[in-house]
């Protein structure tokens, strides 16, 4: 499997994002940073606020603070939409409109390249249901739209929210393969993800986030050092266990 | 390989894709041949009576504007306020509740393109359900009657604007709130505000008769007798834009809610300022046929060389039916000749029930440079000629004659079938075969 550079120039750095729903903190003080070319893994339990991080991120949500900077840049509203593009959990959009019609029109509202459409295609098995209405298709299926829709806009970085979602085995592993190519392509992915052992196949990073708090970041090896150095180290540097010590 | 076509192309073909994916649009068009129908089947006999009963030159009685396209064209009022808002809410809703709109929003984009697309796509499917009215028009003129385009143009544009007023609050309340079943629930609730701001100007005259006369109700009755006035244009305008404006501020998911709050507030304030300046706005356009919202041409020349600043001074209740005709039939006309004439209405109780023996009720006053005259009469002619000898001044003769009338005794043949069964068939037929295409 290929990785990415890990001493990359820094791409994306976020720092301090705090979100809140009246009392309950979302996020708290969440700070991390994002590299050019790898794949990076938010990991969490369900409610870790992973999602919530992406919408703030993505600028569909408000954050309460926090800046992310690109080179050292903050990066405003607009700008986070030129750079970043993040596809949601559980979408289903234009369910009235056929794969094939959806697809193009991503590539072409969002600027994309109408090459890409035949490769993506291939790559998530989608072509069986290219003349479906997305409103009809399995939660499988439309998780593949959703992959191919993200892998088919111009951003540099490419958010996703639980990429693995609602996919078999064999499903699971293809869209994890289709990421890994799309990634050797020069995108970064950042991927939403709550499966350990998904994660551990396809990042090559990972940010650990549990309640809302960043309880660390770094590769496998660097996880299981910070656990240990706080008195938890894990039983191996299977990343399920480096998980577990850390949260 | 980029698409050669632009964002905002791409957005406005998807938004009148997911327009004719929508059974709520496919319902109204269905609908609104029926709806019309009914009002013209109805509207061509009763004139068919009054016209068998008036006999040649009966006048203004055998009016189509009032009598067939009045009843024929207030179908789209009944459509604009019961069916058109939820097709609106659900290019807004639809795309939220599918995701849809998280996608799109990240595509930097003028949130006026944005708002402007599903608004200009929803006005056009509004525009596609004249189509009833067309065929309500070609039957009327099958059976010789007579057609006249200016007023058939005005009334057009008069639906335009409702439609697009409807349409424009419709997106701003949906991009406001999570669901559409409480977008569906606050617009009706706004449609219904307008209704008691008439009610209230109705029985209690005052400022609420002056905020009444821009209410879509108020807007439209006046396109609907072929009366264009700038001011009642441009305040629907700006009250569409102000519309579209703060649906623009609430579709900024990521915008903390203070500051859309702060950004609407902003929006509410300068459209308010737009309807105050849009009401000063002088000039009309009266295309009907028979003149019906003008004082005759000779009285108007006269009545602009005044000699002095001209005040009435009413003295009839709210709900007096006098001062109602005497509104209607000669003081509004009065307004739009002479913008400088200060009419007052006083008067002690709302329903003038308890007020006819007090002494002075029901007089007219007319105040000319100093000079005084009273009168009772609310014809358009008596107050004219009140007018008239205070000034001291005669207006020429009117040149052209009276409108003859345009009397017709037709059954509605062919109307039913047509309206009733051919409409919702074809209509059916068109949705099957569209929907099929999309997919």
């Amino acid at each position: 499997m290929p990785r990415a550079e890990f001493d990359a120039p820094l791409l994306i750095r976020v720092s301090g994002v705090t979100k809140s729903y009246g009392r309950l903190v979302a996020l708290a003080d969440v700070s991390f940073s994002i590299r050019p070319g790898e794949v990076l893994g938010l990991i969490g339990p369900n409610g870790a606020g992973k999602t919530t991080l992406f919408e703030c991120l993505a600028g569909v949500l408000s954050r309460d603070s926090g800046v992310v900077t690109l080179d050292g840049r903050p990066l405003t509203a607009r700008d986070l939409h030129a750079h970043l593009f993040y596809v949601p959990d559980g979408i289903a959009p234009w369910p009235a409109e056929s794969v094939r019609w959806a697809l193009e029109y991503v590539t072409g509202f969002f600027g994309g390249s109408t090459d890409r459409i035949e490769d993506v295609t291939r790559q998530l098995d989608l072509a069986a249901v290219l003349d479906g209405s997305i409103g009809t298709l399995s939660k499988g299926q439309r998780k593949r739209v959703a992959l191919a829709v993200g892998m088919l806009t111009p951003q540099r970085v490419l958010l996703v929210d639980e990429p693995f979602d609602g996919l078999d085995l064999r499903q699971g592993r293809d869209a994890a393969a289709a990421l890994r190519a799309h990634a050797a392509t020069g995108r970064t992915l950042v991927l939403s993800i709550h499966q350990i052992a998904d994660a551990a196949r396809v990042c090559d990073r990972f940010v650990l986030l549990s309640g809302g708090r960043v309880k660390g970041e770094g590769g496998t090896a660097e996880l299981a050092a910070l656990a240990a150095s706080r008195g938890q180290a894990p039983a191996s540097h299977d990343l399920e266990e480096v998980f577990l010590a850390l949260t | 390989m980029p698409s050669p076509r632009s964002a905002v192309g791409w957005l406005l073909i998807k938004e009148w894709r997911e327009l004719m994916a929508s059974r709520a649009w496919w319902i109204l068009l269905a609908l609104i041949g029926p709806l019309v129908g009914l009002s013209f089947v109805g509207a061509v006999r009763t004139y068919a009576e009054i016209s068998a009963g008036a006999g040649a030159g009966c006048g203004i009685v055998c009016d189509p504007l009032i009598g067939i396209w009045g009843p024929t064209f207030g179908a789209y009022e009944l459509a604009a306020v019961f069916f058109l808002p939820f097709v609106a809410i659900r290019v807004v809703s639809g795309d939220r509740q599918s995701g849809a709109l998280k996608l799109e929003l990240q595509r930097p984009l003028a949130m006026a393109a944005r708002v402007g697309a599903k608004v200009a796509v929803v006005l056009g499917g509004w525009l596609v359900t004249y189509g009833a009215g067309l065929v309500a028009v070609a039957l009327w003129r099958s059976y010789g009657g007579s057609v006249s385009g200016p007023e058939l143009l005005v009334i057009a544009v008069g639906h335009t604007l409702n439609g697009a007023l409807t349409i424009a609050l419709a997106v701003a309340i949906a991009s406001m709130t999570e669901h559409p079943a409480t977008a569906a629930i606050v617009t009706l609730a706004v449609t219904i505000g307008t209704w008691i701001v008439d009610f209230e100007a109705a029985v209690h005259g005052g400022v609420w008769e002056q905020v009444a006369a821009y209410t879509p109700a108020a807007m439209v009755a006046q396109f609907q007798h072929a009366l264009l006035q700038v001011n009642v244009t441009a305040i629907a305008i700006a009250l569409a834009a102000g519309s579209m404006a703060v649906a623009g501020v609430w579709l900024q998911m990521g915008a903390p809610v203070a500051r859309r709050l702060m950004q609407s507030a902003g929006v509410l304030a300068a459209t308010a300022a737009l309807v105050a300046a849009a009401a000063l706005l002088p000039g009309y356009w009266d295309a009907s046929e028979t003149r019906r919202n003008s004082l005759p041409e000779p009285a108007r020349e006269v009545l602009e060389h005044l000699p002095a600043p001209l005040t009435i001074e009413v003295h009839l209740a709210a709900q007096d039916a006098r001062r109602l005709e005497l509104e209607r039939v000669a003081l509004a006309k009065l307004r739009r000749a002479l913008p400088s004439v200060k009419i007052v209405y006083t008067s002690r109780t709302s329903t003038g029930l308890y007020e006819q023996a007090d002494p002075g009720y029901g007089e007219i006053w007319y105040s000319l440079g100093g000079k005084r005259a009273m009168s009772r009469i609310i014809t358009e002619e008596g107050v004219l000629e009140t007018i008239f000898d205070l000034a001291g001044v005669s207006p020429a003769e009117e040149s052209e004659g009276a409108f003859a009338g345009h009397p017709l005794v037709s059954e509605p043949r062919g109307a039913a079938p047509l309206f009733y069964g051919a409409w919702p068939v074809a209509v059916g037929g068109a949705f099957w075969f569209v929907t099929r295409r999309l997919v």
